[in-house]
């Protein structure tokens, strides 16, 4: 069940990284809509959710009534699609018309005719259409061990995905120690600050507890009591295993939503629980070939490649020096070789900046591999604007050779002034340099 | 010969400005065309544009902040425990235990690691390449005229990667993504071990 209004289209760029605690409080209240209708609903993202509609067709007495009674039940803006599995579903809810819902009777022959960009805004389904691949079914034909042995994990998915093979949950029982809990019997969590601390907490916690057994779940319940005694669920699924940035994210959002609608959570949190399920090891299996050279040939090797271990390292060393320090950059414009980079934290969407305006008096290529927006002072001899020596730590170099003045024009309106950049070469290296009101800074080193 | 292999540290040591930071960063292009990679900052300093003009994917490079002594040998476990391929300045005062340990981590999750102690060298028996710079060299710049185009950079390499002779190998770079190597010699032959009879 699909609302577009909230969640683009999953061929179209992702939602902005914005808070989405409103959209989540409105989603909550369709959720428990249905929930009226057909039990166990799992949310995906606000404005998208999946209804396991098995035993519930039976009871109705059919798809097309059942869809009809979610269709009448719920506010208007949504589109329902029923095939098998989580994606098709979500394929056919993007192709069905409000009060016209799409039941899928064959899910393979639908999914077949799907365009490549079904597969989401990937540089995959871009590559699959570079190579003449422009169809779900088309991809579906090729081997599957070619695709598996070219693309690695990210290939062999979209292939069981354009075969109509969607994950099938592993019934693995889950041992009880798996799940976490905080309870707060003697001093609920009344502050919304608190919450959110510990939902990133807990979210950390779960993930840590089942990556140490190389797991990762792609469903959580989320459960949350509060002092009268009332407990609220709610299931969110992903369709990777969830990442602690993800799980503490919809955590939040959906705990928020608790706290906002009409009768909140009375009295504060008591007892906030996270339960795992649909776990899956499969970020550990051996099935990617990689060149390995040996004795100057180059032979194919099985090694492990875990795509989702990546992330968790990526997660564990967040949680260790914060979120502002580790970090992703994107090109921009700019002249100095600091003002050239976009930086945003690991985890976020890149932000959109353009990087393809010239820059007249850029710093040109090679460019210095270590760079400052804060230069420090750096002490340098001049003789007649010449520089002679430049002092490196504590030794003083010889200047073999120079470059500048090259002269840059800072902001004036904001009362920045002038400033000349120099390259400068000694016998151990180069360094970028900025006089400015009489005073050298070392900018970058060539190191 | 394959500066990072996997499972392997490589030591890329010399005076800061004479182009190890480049040349480290050269060795995360490859392995980013396949997964993420990361590199630990001690300084701060590090700049992303040196590293994509050396063939690094943008959107699969991590750059991770950590001066603290204490805490890098924590980061840096985390790192290599989950991360194909990683470039990390150490610190100084990090302790020779915490060295073996990552590299005896990198073996086991096979991770292809290369350190830039900005302290001592790293301790024997840790690194599988050293890689030492000698001598560096700038074209383009002149008596203020002209603009750095081109670094001649003379590496040893020493250690187990290279079965324990030492080479010395002349690098190129000239800001594109390739550091093409334009000369390889065996500079010290080994010499008959003398016996008194």
């Amino acid at each position: 069940m699909w609302y577009p209004k909230l969640l683009p289209k999953s061929g179209s760029q992702p939602a902005s990284p914005v808070d989405r605690s409103a959209d989540v409080r409105w989603f909550e209240t369709v959720v428990e809509v249905i929930e009226d209708l057909v039990p166990r609903v799992e949310v995906a993202e606000p404005g998208l959710a999946y209804v396991p509609v098995g035993g519930a067709v039976r009871y109705y007495g059919g798809e097309q009534v059942l869809a009809e009674k979610i269709a009448g039940a719920i506010p208007p803006g949504a589109l329902l699609g029923l095939a098998d599995g989580p994606f098709a579903a979500r394929q056919a809810a993007e192709r069905a018309e409000e009060h016209d819902p799409l039941i899928v009777e064959d899910t393979a022959s639908f999914l077949r005719d799907l365009e490549i960009d079904a597969l989401g805004p990937s540089e995959l389904a871009e590559t699959f259409r570079w190579l003449g691949v422009t169809t779900l079914g088309s991809l579906a034909q090729l081997p599957r061990e070619a695709v598996a042995s070219r693309f690695g994990v990210e290939g062999l998915s979209a292939h069981r995905l354009a075969a109509g093979e969607d994950r099938v949950p592993q019934p693995r029982p889950i041992p009880p120690e798996y799940a976490v809990e905080s309870v707060h019997h003697e001093d609920p969590l009344e502050m919304a600050e608190q919450v959110a601390f510990l939902t990133r907490s807990l979210a950390a916690r779960l993930l840590g507890r089942l990556a140490r057994d190389g797991i990762s779940p792609f469903r959580v319940m989320v459960e949350v009591e509060a002092a009268d005694g009332t407990v609220r669920q709610r299931t969110w699924r992903s369709t990777d295993p969830f990442t602690e940035h993800a799980l503490a994210e919809r955590v939040w959002w959906q705990v928020r939503a608790w706290i906002d609608t009409p009768g909140g959570i009375p009295g504060g949190v008591v007892r906030l629980r996270l339960d795992p399920s649909d776990l899956s090891g499969e970020g550990r299996q051996l099935a990617l070939l990689e060149p390995v050279e040996r004795d100057g040939e180059t032979t194919w090797q099985e090694v492990a490649i875990d795509r989702h271990d990546a992330e968790r390292a990526l997660s564990r060393a967040q949680a260790l020096v914060g979120p502002d320090a580790v970090l992703q950059a994107v090109p921009r414009g700019g002249r100095m070789p600091h003002e050239q980079v976009e930086w945003y934290p690991w985890g976020d969407q890149p932000p959109d900046v353009a990087s393809d305006a010239p820059w007249p008096g850029k710093i040109p290529p090679p460019s210095p591999a270590l760079a400052t927006s804060k230069p420090p002072p750096i002490e340098v001899e001049w003789d007649g604007g010449m520089p002679v020596r430049i002092r490196l730590g504590t030794r003083w170099e010889t200047v073999l050779s120079w470059s500048g003045p090259w002269r840059m024009v800072g902001r004036w309106w904001e009362g920045e002034g002038p400033a000349d950049r120099y390259q400068i070469v000694t016998s151990v290296g180069a360094v970028l340099c900025v006089v400015k009101d009489g005073r050298t800074y070392l900018a970058g080193v060539y190191d | 010969m394959k500066l990072l292999q996997p499972g392997r540290i490589t030591e890329m040591s010399g005076l800061t400005g004479m182009g190890m930071t480049r040349l480290g960063l050269g060795l995360l292009a490859e392995p980013s065309q396949r997964a993420p990679v990361v590199v630990l900052d001690v300084k701060g300093w590090l700049s992303p544009v040196a590293a994509w003009e050396m063939g690094v994917d943008s959107s699969r490079l991590v750059i991770v902040r950590c001066s603290d002594p204490q805490l890098w040998p924590q980061v840096a476990a985390a790192l290599i425990d989950g991360v194909q391929a990683v470039y990390a300045e150490v610190p100084a005062g990090v302790r020779d235990q915490h060295l073996r340990r990552l590299a005896a981590l990198a073996r086991a999750r096979r991770t292809g690691v290369a350190l830039r102690p900005l302290g001592d060298a790293l301790p024997s028996g840790v690194a599988h390449l050293r890689l030492r710079a000698r001598e560096v060299r700038w074209e383009g710049a002149e008596r203020g005229h002209g603009q750095l185009r081109r670094r001649y950079l003379v590496v040893e390499a020493s250690g187990r990667g290279v079965a324990g002779m030492t080479r010395t190998i002349e690098m190129v770079d000239d800001g594109t993504d390739v550091m093409r190597v334009v000369s390889e010699a065996v500079a010290e032959e080994r010499q008959p071990a003398r016996v008194a009879g």
